[in-house]
């Protein structure tokens, strides 16, 4: 695995700003670098919406919402010395469950041999209820390494 | 209108008298106006509307306009019609505050999905002239399983070895059941007490009320999960344990409890229930564990729960003896 070529996982949350400016003070100006920002969308569920008039409206809203921070992301690393051609974007919808899935199915279709994720410090018991997707990539990545920025 | 109904009730059910005639809805979507004495009428079937349900939380009476008791005209069977209520509410577990929604559609899918599968309450959904998905329900004649656990009149210990064992098998198989909806990508949503039921004749158990919905980060089912550990706890303890309440209950025996004894989310229960009572197995104590504020490591799926669970049933059964 080439450890130089980087999976940033993104969202829209502070955290994932703060992972990509990490990644983007640490290998900045370096060569040989590779890096992927990667955003996945799995959109809300149909059941939560009274019709599907607002449920398009709120997938539209999230597509939308996620190529707007790609874009601030790409930038962002942009000022800390990374070469544009060594940048890329990409933004995955899922309809499976799992999102972390996704990022590590990503990373091995892709070769990348480090990603990293933002973590933003829930409780246990949120964790039960809800799961971490930094914590399923701690444990179920292979052949990588992971970098959790809190 | 009230003739209309007085004719429907004369013609179908002659031997039906009401003290009020109200009217016929065809949409049901101003479900507040319909009340005791109308019908509701669903692709030619008659609904008579007896009372809105009500749920007692507190003590208090909360009235469910949503959700009509009704006689089905045609064959005289007493039904339960959900109409058409997309509500957003706060669910408050412990300090956690998850927005929830009521979801129709989710129950109606959910409804075909079990169809025969007598683990569930048994119903069918159907489209009001507006659209409007209403959810006609059997009415599940039993009481809540918790009522049942609470009202056997023995002491823990007799309740533990004697009915624990057959409850805990029967509970397992509503289990099953939850993991078999998650295996089909479908979640209860709302796993409380209140929403386990013992049928009066089979002595089943049956899960109801599945149209809560909710979003998540990355798993799906942890609400589910965290609802059977609940319940477990509840009906292995056969009450709930606090603080609060273990000095009537255990008498003058010392008890030394730590935070990691009470529950990850409600944070005054006992969940460390060995220590309450020492003839709880460990090999189940354990499992509450995992509900605890101490756990470090929670199940994901209802597969990982049952497989500690399943063996638990067989120590009791050994474990009797050495006790009686």
């Amino acid at each position: 695995m080439n450890y130089k070529k980087i999976l940033i996982a993104a969202d829209a949350s502070e955290n994932a700003r703060r992972a990509v400016d990490y990644v983007g003070r640490i290998v900045g100006r370096s060569p040989g670098f590779e890096i992927t920002v990667l955003y996945v969308i799995r959109h809300a569920e149909r059941d939560l919406f009274p019709d599907d008039k607002s449920w398009q409206a709120r997938k539209r809203h999230e597509k939308e919402e996620a190529l707007h921070v790609l874009r601030e992301l790409k930038e962002l690393l942009s000022t800390k010395g990374l070469e544009r051609g060594t940048l890329s974007t990409d933004l995955l919808e899922i309809t499976d469950f799992s999102i972390a899935q996704a990022i590590m199915d990503y990373q091995k279709n892709g070769g990348f041999g480090t990603i990293v994720v933002g973590r933003r410090g829930m409780s246990k018991a949120e964790e039960f209820l809800f799961g971490s997707i930094s914590n399923k990539i701690v444990h179920y990545a292979k052949n990588c390494a992971v970098w959790i920025i809190e | 209108m009230s003739k209309e109904v007085k004719e429907l009730v004369k013609t179908i059910r002659p031997g039906l008298s009401l003290g009020e005639y109200g009217r016929v809805y065809r949409d049901t979507s101003a479900f507040m106006k319909i009340s005791y004495g109308d019908v509701i009428e669903l692709k030619g079937q008659h609904y008579l509307v007896l009372r809105d349900e009500s749920e007692r939380s507190f003590g208090i009476e909360d009235p469910k306009y949503w959700v009509k008791r009704c006689i089905h005209l045609e064959s005289g069977d007493r039904k339960i019609l959900k109409l058409v209520f997309h509500e957003k509410f706060t669910l408050k577990l412990g300090d956690l505050e998850i927005p929830c929604y009521r979801s129709p559609r989710k129950e109606a899918r959910i409804l075909d999905l079990v169809r025969g599968d007598k683990r569930f309450m048994q119903g069918q959904s159907c489209h009001d002239a507006k659209g409007n998905v209403v959810r006609i329900l059997d009415v599940v004649r039993g009481k809540r399983l918790d009522h049942c656990v609470f009202e056997i009149e023995k002491g823990h210990r007799d309740y533990f070895f004697q009915d624990f064992p057959r409850i805990l098998g029967k509970f397992m198989d509503s289990c099953r059941a939850i993991g078999m909806l998650h295996e089909k990508r479908e979640i209860h949503g709302d796993i409380r007490r209140d929403h386990l039921w013992r049928e009066y004749k089979s002595g089943r158990y049956v899960w109801i009320d599945f149209d809560y919905a909710y979003e998540f980060e990355e798993s799906p089912f942890g609400l589910d999960i965290f609802g059977l550990g609940n319940l477990l706890i509840y009906l292995a303890g056969k009450q709930i344990y606090t603080a609060a309440n273990i000095e009537r209950i255990i008498g003058e025996r010392r008890v030394k409890l730590e935070e990691n004894d009470f529950s990850l989310l409600y944070r005054n229960r006992i969940v460390n229930l060995r220590k309450l009572f020492p003839y709880i197995p460990q090999e189940l104590n354990l499992v509450f564990l995992h509900f605890s504020q101490g756990a470090e490591v929670f199940y994901e799926t209802v597969e990982e729960f049952l497989r500690e669970l399943e063996p638990c049933l067989d120590i009791i059964i050994e474990r009797k003896e050495g006790w009686s």
